[in-house]
């Protein structure tokens, strides 16, 4: 079993580097695919998603500039330590180049050693980390979308030769296949599920947390009422600012969405002013960050079956949230889940930043205005530079799929369960 | 309930004049604009509102992006259009989205494509006859040219007996109902006039967005717009899409011919069946997930129908099939009541008309194969209203016609209408698979049988906003 970790690297550009960057970049997109690309993404076999962007000079809420900064992020199968190999080894001279348009970077010859350091001292920890596709490495998806194909050809090659057998029988002449072949030598025992202790360790963080949770919120119910009526009379106060929707933004942004089964989202905005509103967005991003795991397990955030990966990092001391995510479909149709299926929950998170539509008590409203909605999507996000999928034609519910068709290999099935389990090929 | 001014709305959008069955689309180029608003003045009469009920002729008139600019609204008007029609269909993005590939990539349209004169303007004229038709054609031609336009194309169309199209399928069956224009209540079916008309609420209880002028001595019979200092150009008007769809009928039933014969012998029933489950419908019309076995034409007209209480899996009415693509009504992944509220955010009010002659006068698919009259083009003018082109008509072709992984599946697209050439896809032909209890049944060569010829997309003005256009 492989569970998954967040990289966000940030720093800020150079000014005046930003166009020669942004070149940069276009060529590391157009070879994204190549193992000799400038970032061979191919080769980092630890990489789910990766990408790079560029986030814009901005202004602050006060009026200040916010330079434009390099996002780099990974989604990546853990141990950690193992991806910063990867990353150094095969991508280091990529990165050293890209890097080098930065802020603080130490220019000269390539040295890994340095890279590494100025990487990791400048990397931020997510404030959310959603994983919608969990605990599978990028091989295991990898292998068990070749092991379905692989059933299904040979089920469509003898399409006669099942004529008149049960279904049990039919899945006999499937796992005799799969045992004869090399290789599916991996598929011979099931994916090692989570042992005693992992499991101890995360039931018993939630019981803890519902132990300890529980009745700190009983105890501070008046103090949190009283919270929630400070940001309630916020509420009620400020009204949201015009998005205004620039059509160039959007085509570029279209331009950018190229795939055939999925699509990212890069959004960055500033955040309402003051301490309230943050340390709100700060508790309600690392809720949904601990409670994620145990009540959207099976691979959909609040309802929407489509995301593989997405985070939420507060940046700038504060000012700014970005938030990136990995979905199938287009953006069109992400965006529309947002508001038919999950406005409240989405609402809760994101109804912290500056010209998102009216809300009451941080649920109610919101993304209910469409329009608006819409507009300040649209608003907020911004061109992903770069963006790389370990495995680009496969849809959250296939990643899924794929594994029931696996797990159907072992064990004995009553003949129902063998008809239910072919149903899935 | 929102009052419609069908006064003002082109009628059209409230009937399709199944009893007016000659027809024409004219397009046209402007070269003047100055002579073309004349033009336009001097027909503004013929137009035909929704109030009135046309017993022999009735016309429409719709432009596109080109089309306004040429006509002479300023800039900041034009910017004012939804970004869908402004691009058209032929960017790079669009020809992406929309899935135009191959034989059906606009390089090979003939109309519409990149290297041809761009439409300005649509006729639609509809006529009880063809010789009223061609009366009202030679009387109305020499005016194009003397009032500063040209004839880019006319395209005909032709109706086919029983309602039916080119395939032989009974077609137009499923419609939405526009509220408050309607006595029928289906509350599953029904859905607000902002959805396909603009200036009224829609699904989300709001105004569509809306194209404005300025607000001067021009503009004061248009109603003022939300923004202050402008009046609505679009109130009471309509996107409207237009894709020239070529049906290959011969290919059609040959392919379904071939793949369900045994050693050499046609089996009709499996044949007739097996084309319906591409459709979802029988020929008659009767869906194929209330009647799995054989056709009811009883059914023929039923519309009132969901998938989740016995066909979940699709063993009866295959998820990947045509019109259980383009409207999953209650079965998409979620609960039955916002699964078909969710799929009534993209439907789309249909007014299409079949072209060529049918290859047999029945259509019955027996007669279809044993005729030997294949040659020449024949297809259907598609054609459909929207109020957001982006969250209806290409939604629809995105997520649902060309998605190769709509709900479950892997790797298929829409059997009659999707488009299997996508650059990324290793698969360049159809895939199309049965559930069955148990392994379920796969073809994997299914050819095209749809291809695009060409298309645009256009806006179609309320009355008092074409008299603007006349007048600025």
């Amino acid at each position: 079993m492989t569970e998954h970790g967040a990289l966000s690297i940030l720093a800020n550009i150079i000014p005046g580097k930003q166009e020669y960057l942004t070149n940069l970049l276009k060529e590391v997109d157009d070879n994204r695919e190549d193992t000799d690309g400038i970032i061979p993404f191919p080769k980092l076999t630890s990489v789910h998603f990766a990408r790079f962007v560029i986030l814009n000079e901005a202004v602050d809420t006060k009026g200040s500039t916010i330079p434009s900064r390099l996002a780099f992020t990974t989604n990546f199968d853990l141990p950690l330590n193992n991806h910063w190999q990867e990353l150094i080894t095969y991508a280091g001279a990529g990165l050293w180049k890209v890097f080098s348009c930065c802020v603080d970077f130490r220019s000269g010859d390539y040295d890994p050693v340095k890279l590494r350091q100025y990487l990791e001292q400048h990397s931020i920890k997510a404030k959310t980390f959603y994983v919608g596709v969990g605990y599978r490495s990028v091989q295991q998806v990898r292998n068990e979308k070749k092991l379905r194909e692989d059933i299904e050809n040979f089920a469509d090659a003898n399409q006669s030769s099942f004529k008149g057998k049960s279904n049990l029988e039919i899945r006999e002449r499937i796992i005799e296949h799969v045992r004869s072949s090399p290789d599916f030598e991996w598929a011979s025992t099931p994916e090692p599920g989570p042992g005693f202790a992992w499991k101890l360790k995360h039931y018993g963080a939630l019981i803890l947390a519902i132990c300890i949770g529980v009745p700190i919120v009983l105890v501070l119910l008046p103090l949190i009422i009283i919270w929630v009526l400070i940001i309630f009379i916020d509420e009620v106060k400020t009204n949201p600012a015009e998005n205004k929707i620039d059509k160039q933004h959007l085509r570029e942004l279209m331009e950018h969405e190229t795939g055939m089964v999925q699509a990212q989202f890069s959004a960055v905005g500033n955040m309402k002013p003051g301490w309230f509103r943050l340390q709100t967005t700060n508790i309600l991003l690392m809720l949904t960050n601990f409670l994620a795991p145990y009540i959207f397990s099976k691979g959909k955030l609040s309802g929407i079956p489509t995301v593989h990966f997405a985070r939420w990092l507060i940046i700038n001391k504060g000012k700014q949230m970005l938030f990136l995510s990995n979905y199938d479909g287009n953006s069109e149709t992400y965006l529309r889940d947002f508001i038919n299926i999950a406005g409240r929950q989405l609402t809760l998170l994101f109804s912290h930043t500056i010209g998102y539509p009216k809300t009451w008590f941080m649920v109610f409203g919101g993304a209910k205005d469409a329009k608006k909605f819409m507009e300040w999507a649209r608003h907020n996000q911004t061109v992903t530079n770069v963006w790389y999928s370990a495995n680009k034609n496969l849809t959250v519910n296939n990643v899924f799929n794929n594994s029931k068709v696996r797990d159907g290999l072992y064990g004995t099935l009553t003949e129902e369960e063998a008809t239910k389990w072919l149903s899935l090929i | 309930m929102q009052q419609l001014e069908i006064n003002d709305i082109q009628g059209l959008l409230i009937r399709g004049y199944g009893e007016l069955p000659a027809c024409n689309f004219i397009l046209l180029s402007i070269r003047n604009k100055v002579a073309a608003r004349q033009w336009i003045k001097e027909i503004l009469p013929e137009i035909t509102p929704g109030s009135k009920k046309p017993q022999s002729i009735a016309l429409h008139i719709a432009f596109t992006y080109a089309g306004l600019h040429a006509i002479g609204l300023s800039q900041e008007t034009l910017d004012s259009f939804s970004i869908e029609l402004e691009d058209g269909m032929l960017t790079p993005h669009k020809q992406l989205f929309l899935g135009d590939f191959g034989n059906s990539s606009p390089a090979n349209w003939q109309w519409g494509g990149p290297n041809q004169t761009p439409p300005h303007l649509m006729l639609m004229v509809y006529a009880i006859d063809e010789t009223a038709l061609n009366d009202w054609y030679l009387k109305h031609e020499p005016r194009f040219i003397n009032n500063g336009l040209s004839l880019i194309k006319r395209l005909d169309t032709g109706v086919i007996s029983d309602r039916k199209e080119h395939f032989g399928f009974h077609d137009g069956i499923a419609q939405p109902i526009i509220e408050g224009l309607s006595k029928k209540a289906e509350p599953g079916n029904t859905v607000p006039p902002g959805e396909f008309i603009l200036g009224y609420k829609n699904n989300y209880d709001q105004y569509p967005n809306t194209p404005q002028v300025p607000d001067d001595a021009f503009s004061n019979d248009l109603p003022m717009a939300e923004s202050p200092g402008l009046r609505d150009l679009g109130k009471n008007g309509s996107y409207l899409v237009f894709r020239q769809m070529e049906q290959d009928v011969g290919g059609f039933w040959n392919y379904v011919r071939k793949v369900t014969s045994e050693n050499g012998i046609d089996n009709t029933e499996e044949m007739i069946k097996l084309a319906s489950k591409f459709v979802g419908r029988w020929p008659s019309g009767a869906p194929i997930t209330a009647c799995p076995d054989k056709d009811d034409t009883g059914l023929g007209n039923m519309d009132n129908f969901g998938y989740r209480s016995f066909d979940a899996d699709g063993q009866r009415c295959p998820i990947g099939s045509h019109i259980r693509r383009t409207n999953p009504r209650d079965s998409m992944d979620m609960d039955i009541k916002a699964s078909v509220e969710i799929s009534n955010k993209h439907r789309i009010l249909r007014r299409g008309r079949s072209y060529g002659k049918p290859v047999c006068e029945s259509l019955d698919p027996a007669a279809i194969l044993n005729s030997k009259n294949f040659e020449g083009e024949r297809g259907l003018h598609f054609i459909c209203f929207n109020s957001d082109i982006s969250r209806q008509f290409e939604f629809i072709q995105n997520a649902w016609v060309n998605n190769p992984k709509l709900s479950r599946l892997y790797n298929e697209r829409d059997p009659i209408i999707g488009n299997n050439l996508h650059p990324q896809d290793e698969h360049r032909q159809g895939i199309f698979s049965i559930p069955m209890k148990g392994l379920r049944k796969r073809y994997c060569d299914v050819p095209e049988f749809v291809t695009i010829k060409g298309g645009a997309y256009f806006f179609m003005p309320g009355i008092k906003s074409l008299t603007y256009l006349s007048s600025i």
